[in-house]
C-alpha cells in the first residue's frame, strides 16, 4: 500500500497485520531499539546501584568529618588515589559518597512525587473525561486555576514557614504537578470514550464503571505512565533546588542541593565541592531524560499507529 | 488552443516503492494521451494505482515512491525530468490539481481568499494584487459559492465539505490551467453534493475549456462525465474505451466484473423485497432530541442543535426497515435514541408495547438485551486487547444471564452460527479481516438472543463481495430467529436491495416513509427525488439530475427556518411552505410524505402522468 | 465583539484565580506556627509590646475577619506593609524594638514596583536568548525528522533539560567572572549584569521550546495542505515560512503559557544565585525572613501577571489560528 493511495479500511488492515496486541509492549520494544534509551538505562541503573550499595560497603560515613582530609581535590587533580574520587569538602567529608546518598533522597522524592501526581492526576482526569458534566467542569476549572497560580511561591512559602520534611516536600511538589496529569488523562480519556468499541460496550449494557476500569483505564494509563520518567527527572531537579535554597531535606543529611549550597562558599579555593555534585546530578538526569525522551517518541509513534 | 492537440502524453510510466518493500511496482507501463478540452476518466478499485497516477501526472510523488521509468510529456516537456525551477512555472499554473480531501487541502489558519490569492500571485507574478483579487472573486462566483466577497475572508473550517471542494476547484481553475487532475474529488461528499460538484465540473469545462483527468472509483460517475475511460487494475491499464463501449461491450474481464458488481437500482428485473409483518415490534412516537452547545466566543450563550425533530415510525416484526439521509440529517442521533444510548427529550419509544422511557433499572437492562446495535467501523468497534471468545462472552458477563459453565458453549455456538472458525476463539482480533470482525460483532450481539438488530452503516466499510456474504448471513439469521433489522445507511443501493420500508430523513425529520417500491418508483417528496437523482448508477435513471438535483446545502440545525425546512432548496416551494412545517400525509397506498404540496394538482400524485412521463421519455431516448 | 466577550470572560476568571491565590496564601500563612507580631517588634521586645503590636495589626481577630479586612485593603490597591523592611534603605533587623524608625515599614506595593522592572528585563532577555538558541535547533529538527538535525535537537534538548539551573549559574559565574573576568555576576550595576542570569534562564527554557517546535513542525509538515502546496505552485520557502511555521507556532505559544511557572521558578533561583535585585530575590528573602505581607503581595501580583500573560498568549494564538475562537 502506498502512502498516498490509502482507502481507510485497507490501510487499517495492513496496519493491523503484524501488530502485537499490547501497545505498551510495542512501545517498550520500540524504545529499547533506540541507543539513547539503552545508554540512559545503563548509566542510570549503574548510578542507582552504586547509590544503594557503595555507601554501605565502603563504610564511609557521609556525615563524618575528618579534619585531616579537608579539601582534598578530586582524583583527576590529585595523585590518583581512589580514597576520595570526587575529593572532600571543607569538613573532610567524601563528596562522592555524599552525592550517592543525595541521589537516594533525590530518587526517592522524585519517584514518590511522580507516583502521587500520577495517581491523583490520572484518577481525577479519568473521572473528569469519562463522566463529563459538572464533575468535568469542576475538575478542569481547578486545573486551570492551579496552572495559573504561581505554585512555586506557594511551595517555597509552605516549606519556608514549616519544617521541610521528606513527606512535606513530596506533598508540596506533588500538589503542584498533578494538574498536567489530569489534563492529559482527561484528553486521552475523551478520545478513548469516543471510540466505537466503547459505544459497543454501552450498547451491550455495560455500566460506566465497568467500561472505565476494564477498558478505558488500561488503554489510557500506560502511555501516560510511560512518559512519567521525564517527570521524575524534573522533580529531582526541583528537589535539588529546594535543597539549595535551604528548603529541602535538612543537613546533616546530604542532598545535591545542600551539598552545592555548602560548596559554593568555597568556590574560589575548592571549586569541585560545588561543581562535582552538580555534574553528578547532570549525568543522572541526562540518563533519565534520554530514557524518557526515547520512551516518549516511541509512545507517540505507537499511538499514531505507525511502527 | 486547437481542439485535438495532444497536451499530455504519458509514455510507459512506472512507479515503484523504495525501501523495505523495494521493487514493488505501483504503476507499470502506463501510457495514454490527453487532448485539449477532453475529459479522461480513470476508474479502478482501491489499490489500482489511481491516486499514484494522479500524483505522478503533476510530478508530486513523495518518498518512498519514485518514478522508475517512463515520461509524462506535457507540451513536449517531460514533467518528471524538468528542473525544479521550470516545473514551478508550469505546475499550479498550467496544471491544476484537486484532491479527495478538500477540508485538509488549505492552511487552516489563513482565509481561503488569501490563500488562493497567494497561489495565483506565486505562479503569475505579473498580476497586480487588485487584478488577482478580482480574478479570484470572479471564479468564486463562477462555482456558485454564495456571497463570494464575504466568503473570501472566511477560513477553511467555516466551509462544509462540498463548499470547500468548490473552493479547491476555484484554487485549481483560477490560473486558467490547460489541464486539471481531479483525483477522487467526490469521495468524501454526500451523494447530492457530489452530484452538484459533477454538474459544476461539466459546466466549468465548457467555460474554461480545460482538459480534465477525472479519477474516481465510481464507474457510473466516470461514465457520466468522461469522453474516454481508462480502466486500471493493479497499476496497469486494463482497458481504454468510450463510456458507451465500456458499459455496452466491455472487452476486458476485469471491466466486465466491475460492471457485474455494480448494484442495480432500477430496471424491469429489479424486484423490491416484500414481507408480511404480523405485529409491531418497535413504535417510535414523535421523538425529538436537542443538544445544547455552548456558543464559542461568547460569555454564556448556547446554541440549540435540533438534531431530531419529531420522528414517528413503526417497525414491524421480521421487517427490514431502512433509514436514509445525508450527513447532518439526524440519522445518527436517531440511531442513538433507538439503541437506548440516549433518551429523547420528548416523545416515546415503545418496544413490544413497553415504553422504554418508563422502564428503570434492571427492567431496562433486560429490555436492552433485546435490541442490539452493530457499528460501522469493523476495526474500531472491537476492543483490541481481548481474544475473540472473550469479546463474544462479554455481554454474558455483563448481564450474568448465563451460568459460568455454559458461557463457552454459548460462545462457540454463536461463532459457528455466524461462520467463524472455532480456532479463532483464543486469538486476538488483529489478523482478522473486516468481514470476520463484523462477524465477531454479530456473534457478540447474538449471544444475548436479541429481537431487533440496528445496523448503523454496518456494511459500508466492506467491499461488495463481503457485503453480499454478510447480507446472506443476515437473511439466514432472520429466517432462523425471526430477527428484525433497522438499516441505517447512506447507500441507496443497499437499501433498495434489502429493505422493505424506508424512511428518508432531512434536517431531523422523516420527510418520506414509504415501501421500497413506492419510494424508488414513485417518490412523493421533492427531497427524495433529489436524493434518487443523485445516486450514481448505470441503470435507466427515472430521475435526471437535470430536473431534480438541488442547489445549495441544508440549513444548519441550529437555525431551522420557519415553515417547511426544505423550502429553502425546494424547486416547487410555494408561499404556503413558508408558513408551517407540513404534517405527514398519505401519498400512495404504502407511503407517507411530509409536504404541503403532496397531492396538490400538477405535482404528481400516485400515478400522476407528469412523473410517469419523465420516466417514459427517458426510457425512449435511451 | 468576540474580543470583548473573550476579555470579559477571561478577566472574570482571572479575578477568581487571584482571589483564590489570595485566599490560599493568606490562610496558609495564618495557620503555620510563628507569631508575626513577635517577628515585627523583634526577639528582644517584652511580651506586652508584642501583644500591643498584635492588637494593632488585628492579629487576634478571627481569620475570616482578617481576610475580609485584607481584601478590603487589596481592592483599594493597598497590599499592606512589610513586617521587616524599613521604609528607607535595604538594611533591617539590627535596631532595637523601641527604635522609632522601626515603625516606618516599607509598603509592599512599593517594594514590588521597585523590583519588578529588573525582573521583567531579565525575563525579556532570557526569552530572547532562548529563542536564539531554540529556533534554529527546533526548525532544523522539525524540517528534517530522523536526520542529524533532528538528533541534534533531541540531544541538546535532553542535556539542557537535565542541567540544574542553580548549578549552571555557579559554574558560569565561576567560568566567566572568576576565571575569565568577562562578565560580572553579582548584584546589579548596569545592563551587563543581566546577561549571565539571562543566559542561565534561557538554557532552562530552551529545551521546552526546542522539543515543542520540533514535534509540532514535523507534524505540520505531514499535513495534507503542506504536501499539496508545491503542486498548487507554492515555493518551498513560502510553504515553510508562511504556512508551516505559522501553524507550528501555536503550540509553542501555548507552551509559553503553560511553562510560566517554570520560568518563574527559574527567576527565583537565578536571582538568588546572582544576587540580582529583582522580584525573585525579594521573594526568597521574604520567605526566608517570614515576611508574610510581602509574600502575600508578591503572590497576588505574580498571579495577576500570570493571568495577563495567559490572556495575551491566548489572544495571540487566536490571532494566528482563528479556529481557536470557535
Amino acid at each position: 500500500m502506498s502512502p498516498i493511495d490509502r482507502p481507510t479500511s485497507d490501510s487499517a488492515a495492513v496496519g493491523a497485520l503484524g501488530r502485537d496486541a499490547s501497545p505498551t509492549g510495542r512501545m517498550l520494544r520500540l524504545a529499547w531499539s533506540r541507543p539513547s534509551f539503552k545508554v540512559g538505562l545503563i548509566v542510570f541503573s549503574t548510578l542507582l546501584l552504586a547509590a544503594l550499595v557503595y555507601p554501605e560497603i565502603s563504610g564511609i560515613d557521609p556525615t563524618k568529618m575528618n579534619y585531616r582530609a579537608r579539601l582534598v581535590p578530586p582524583i583527576f587533580l590529585g595523585d590518583w588515589t581512589w580514597a576520595h574520587p570526587l575529593g572532600t569538602d571543607q569538613l573532610g567529608r567524601d563528596v562522592f559518597v555524599r552525592c550517592l546518598v543525595g541521589l537516594r533522597y533525590s530518587v526517592l522524592i522524585g519517584l514518590t512525587t511522580v507516583l502521587l501526581m500520577f495517581v491523583v492526576g490520572c484518577g481525577l482526569g479519568l473521572v473528569s473525561g469519562f463522566k463529563g458534566g459538572w464533575i468535568d467542569t469542576a475538575i478542569m476549572r481547578l486545573t486551570d486555576a492551579q496552572l495559573s497560580i504561581p505554585m512555586i511561591i506557594l511551595a517555597i512559602s509552605i516549606l519556608g514557614v514549616s519544617r521541610p520534611t521528606v513527606p512535606a516536600i513530596i506533598l508540596v511538589l506533588g500538589l503542584s504537578g498533578w494538574p498536567l496529569y489530569a489534563r492529559v488523562a482527561r484528553s486521552v480519556t475523551l478520545a478513548e470514550r469516543g471510540k466505537e468499541y466503547i459505544r459497543g460496550e454501552r450498547v451491550l449494557g455495560a455500566s460506566d464503571w465497568r467500561i472505565m476500569l476494564l477498558f478505558v483505564a488500561p488503554a489510557v494509563l500506560p502511555p501516560i505512565a510511560f512518559v512519567a520518567v521525564l517527570d521524575v527527572a524534573r522533580m529531582m531537579i526541583f528537589e535539588s533546588i529546594l535543597g539549595f535554597l535551604g528548603l529541602g531535606v535538612q543537613p546533616p543529611t546530604p542532598t545535591f542541593g545542600n551539598i552545592i549550597a555548602d560548596g559554593r562558599k568555597y568556590l574560589i579555593n575548592a571549586w569541585w565541592i560545588a561543581t562535582m555534585p552538580g555534574l553528578f546530578l547532570l549525568v543522572t538526569l541526562t540518563s533519565l531524560n534520554l530514557m524518557g525522551s526515547a520512551m516518549e517518541s516511541a509512545r507517540n509513534k505507537v499511538l499514531k499507529g505507525g511502527a | 488552443m486547437p481542439a485535438g492537440e495532444v497536451i499530455l502524453d504519458v509514455r510507459d510510466l512506472s512507479v515503484s516503492l523504495e525501501g523495505s518493500a523495494a521493487g514493488q511496482r505501483l504503476l507499470e507501463g502506463v501510457s495514454f494521451k490527453l487532448e485539449a478540452g477532453e475529459i479522461l476518466g480513470i476508474i479502478g478499485e482501491a489499490g489500482a494505482g489511481k491516486t499514484v497516477l494522479a500524483r505522478t501526472l503533476v510530478n508530486g510523488l513523495s518518498e518512498p515512491l519514485r518514478v522508475s521509468g517512463g515520461q509524462v510529456v506535457y507540451r513536449s516537456r517531460d514533467l518528471i525530468a524538468l528542473p525544479r525551477k521550470e516545473l514551478a512555472r508550469i505546475r499550479g499554473n498550467e496544471i491544476g490539481y484537486i484532491g479527495a480531501n478538500p477540508t485538509g487541502s488549505l492552511d487552516p489558519t489563513v482565509s481561503i481568499g488569501q490563500q488562493i490569492l497567494e497561489k495565483l500571485r506565486a505562479v503569475q507574478p505579473d498580476l497586480s494584487k487588485a487584478e488577482a483579487r478580482e480574478r479570484v472573486l470572479e471564479v468564486l462566483a463562477a462555482v456558485r459559492i454564495p456571497a463570494p466577497a464575504t466568503r473570501f475572508h472566511e477560513y477553511p473550517f467555516q466551509f462544509s465539505g462540498g463548499m470547500m471542494q468548490r473552493v479547491m476547484i476555484v484554487d485549481a481553475l483560477v490560473t486558467n490551467p490547460t489541464f486539471l487532475v481531479a483525483d477522487n474529488i467526490t469521495q468524501s461528499l454526500d451523494v447530492t453534493v457530489a452530484a452538484q460538484i459533477i454538474r459544476l465540473i461539466r459546466e466549468l469545462r465548457e467555460r474554461f475549456s480545460t482538459a480534465i483527468v477525472f479519477i474516481s472509483s465510481s464507474l457510473p460517475m466516470v461514465c457520466d462525465i468522461a469522453d474516454e475511460i481508462l480502466v486500471m487494475q493493479g497499476g496497469r491499464i486494463a482497458e481504454k474505451a468510450t463510456p458507451e463501449a465500456i458499459t455496452g461491450r466491455p472487452k476486458h474481464a476485469y471491466t466486465q466484473s466491475l460492471l457485474e458488481r455494480l448494484p442495480r437500482i432500477w430496471g424491469p428485473e429489479i424486484e423490491a423485497p416484500r414481507t408480511t409483518t404480523a405485529s409491531d415490534l418497535l413504535r417510535v412516537v414523535d421523538v425529538a432530541k436537542t443538544y445544547r452547545v455552548r456558543r464559542k466566543g461568547s460569555f454564556a450563550a448556547y446554541n440549540d442543535v435540533q438534531a431530531v425533530r419529531g420522528v414517528s415510525l413503526t417497525v414491524g416484526e421480521g421487517e427490514n426497515f431502512g433509514i436514509v439521509g445525508e450527513s447532518g440529517c439526524g440519522k445518527s442521533t436517531l440511531t442513538r435514541l433507538l439503541a437506548g444510548l440516549e433518551a429523547p427529550d420528548r416523545g416515546k419509544i415503545e418496544f413490544q408495547g413497553k415504553d422504554l422511557g418508563s422502564l428503570k433499572g434492571s427492567a431496562l437492562v433486560e429490555m436492552r438485551r433485546s435490541f442490539q446495535l452493530l457499528l460501522q467501523d469493523p476495526y474500531g468497534s472491537l476492543p483490541a486487547r481481548m481474544a475473540v471468545g472473550r469479546i463474544i462472552a462479554e455481554p454474558l458477563l455483563i448481564h450474568r444471564t448465563c451460568p459460568k459453565k455454559e458461557i463457552r458453549e454459548r460462545v462457540l455456538a454463536a461463532m459457528a452460527e455466524v461462520g467463524l472458525d472455532p480456532a479463532l476463539e483464543n486469538q486476538l482480533t488483529v489478523g482478522l479481516s473486516a468481514g470476520q470482525r463484523q462477524r465477531v460483532s454479530i456473534a457478540r450481539a447474538l449471544v444475548l438472543e436479541p429481537k431487533l438488530l440496528i445496523l448503523d452503516e454496518t456494511l459500508s466499510a466492506l467491499d461488495p463481495v463481503e457485503q453480499s456474504k454478510l447480507l446472506e448471513l443476515f437473511a439466514r439469521l432472520q429466517r432462523d430467529h425471526g430477527f428484525t433489522y433497522i438499516f441505517i445507511s447512506h447507500d441507496m443501493a443497499l437499501v433498495r436491495k434489502v429493505c422493505h420500508r424506508i424512511a428518508v430523513m432531512y434536517l431531523g425529520r422523516v420527510v418520506e416513509l414509504a415501501a421500497n417500491q413506492s419510494l424508488f418508483e414513485n417518490p412523493g417528496h421533492p427531497y427524495s427525488r433529489a436524493l434518487l437523482s443523485a445516486v450514481p448508477t448505470l441503470d435507466d435513471h427515472p430521475f435526471k439530475t437535470r430536473d431534480h438535483l438541488l442547489e445549495g446545502e441544508p440549513p444548519s440545525p441550529v437555525d431551522i427556518p420557519r415553515g417547511c425546512t426544505f423550502r429553502s432548496r425546494c424547486p416547487i416551494a410555494v408561499e404556503a411552505c413558508g408558513e408551517t412545517d407540513p404534517e405527514t400525509v398519505p401519498w400512495s397506498s404504502d407511503s407517507m410524505v411530509a409536504c404541503h404540496l403532496a397531492g396538490a394538482a400538477g405535482l404528481g400524485g400516485p400515478g400522476d402522468p407528469g412523473v410517469r412521463h419523465e420516466g417514459e421519455s427517458h426510457a425512449q431516448s435511451a | 465583539m468576540f474580543i470583548l466577550g473573550f476579555l470579559c470572560r477571561r478577566l472574570f476568571q482571572g479575578i477568581v484565580i487571584i482571589f483564590l491565590v489570595t485566599f490560599l496564601i493568606f490562610t496558609l500563612l495564618r495557620v503555620v506556627p510563628g507569631d508575626p507580631a513577635r517577628l515585627i517588634v523583634g526577639g528582644m521586645a517584652p511580651d506586652e509590646v508584642v501583644a500591643e503590636k498584635a492588637k494593632e495589626l488585628g492579629l487576634h481577630d478571627p481569620i475570616p475577619l482578617q481576610f475580609v479586612r485584607y481584601l478590603g485593603d487589596l481592592v483599594q490597591g493597598d497590599l499592606g506593609n512589610s513586617f521587616i523592611r524599613p521604609k528607607s534603605g535595604a538594611s533591617f533587623g539590627g535596631s532595637a524594638y523601641d527604635d522609632p524608625t522601626r515603625g516606618e515599614r516599607a509598603e509592599v506595593l512599593g517594594l514590588i514596583v521597585d523590583h519588578l522592572p529588573l525582573t521583567l528585563q531579565l525575563a525579556a532577555l532570557a526569552i530572547l536568548f532562548s529563542l536564539l538558541i531554540s529556533l534554529p535547533l527546533g526548525i532544523a529538527g522539525g524540517l528534517n525528522p530522523g536526520r542529524w538535525q533532528d538528533r541534534l535537537a533531541f540531544f541538546s534538548g535532553s542535556i539542557f533539560v537535565s542541567v540544574p539551573n542553580f548549578w549552571l549559574g555557579i559554574v558560569l559565574s565561576l567560568l566567566f567572572s572568576v576565571k575569565l573576568g568577562w562578565l560580572p555576576s553579582i548584584g546589579y550595576k548596569g545592563f551587563i549584569y543581566t546577561v549571565l542570569p539571562a543566559l542561565v534562564l534561557a538554557i532552562e527554557v530552551a529545551p521546552f521550546v526546542i522539543r515543542t517546535l520540533t514535534v509540532s513542525l514535523a507534524q505540520v509538515m505531514q499535513e495534507e495542505f503542506i504536501a499539496i502546496a508545491p503542486i498548487r505552485g507554492l515555493s518551498r520557502w513560502r510553504i515553510v515560512m508562511a504556512h508551516a511555521l505559522r501553524n507550528a507556532s501555536v503550540p509553542v505559544m501555548n507552551l509559553f503559557g503553560i511553562q510560566l511557572g517554570t520560568l518563574l521558578g527559574g527567576v527565583l533561583v537565578v536571582e538568588y544565585i546572582f544576587d540580582y535585585p529583582g522580584l525573585g530575590l525579594l521573594t526568597i528573602n521574604a520567605v526566608l525572613q517570614r515576611d508574610f505581607p510581602l509574600i502575600q503581595g508578591i503572590a497576588i501580583c505574580i498571579s495577576a501577571i500570570f493571568v495577563i500573560i495567559n490572556i495575551i498568549v491566548d489572544l495571540a494564538a487566536t490571532a494566528v489560528d482563528p479556529r481557536l475562537e470557535y
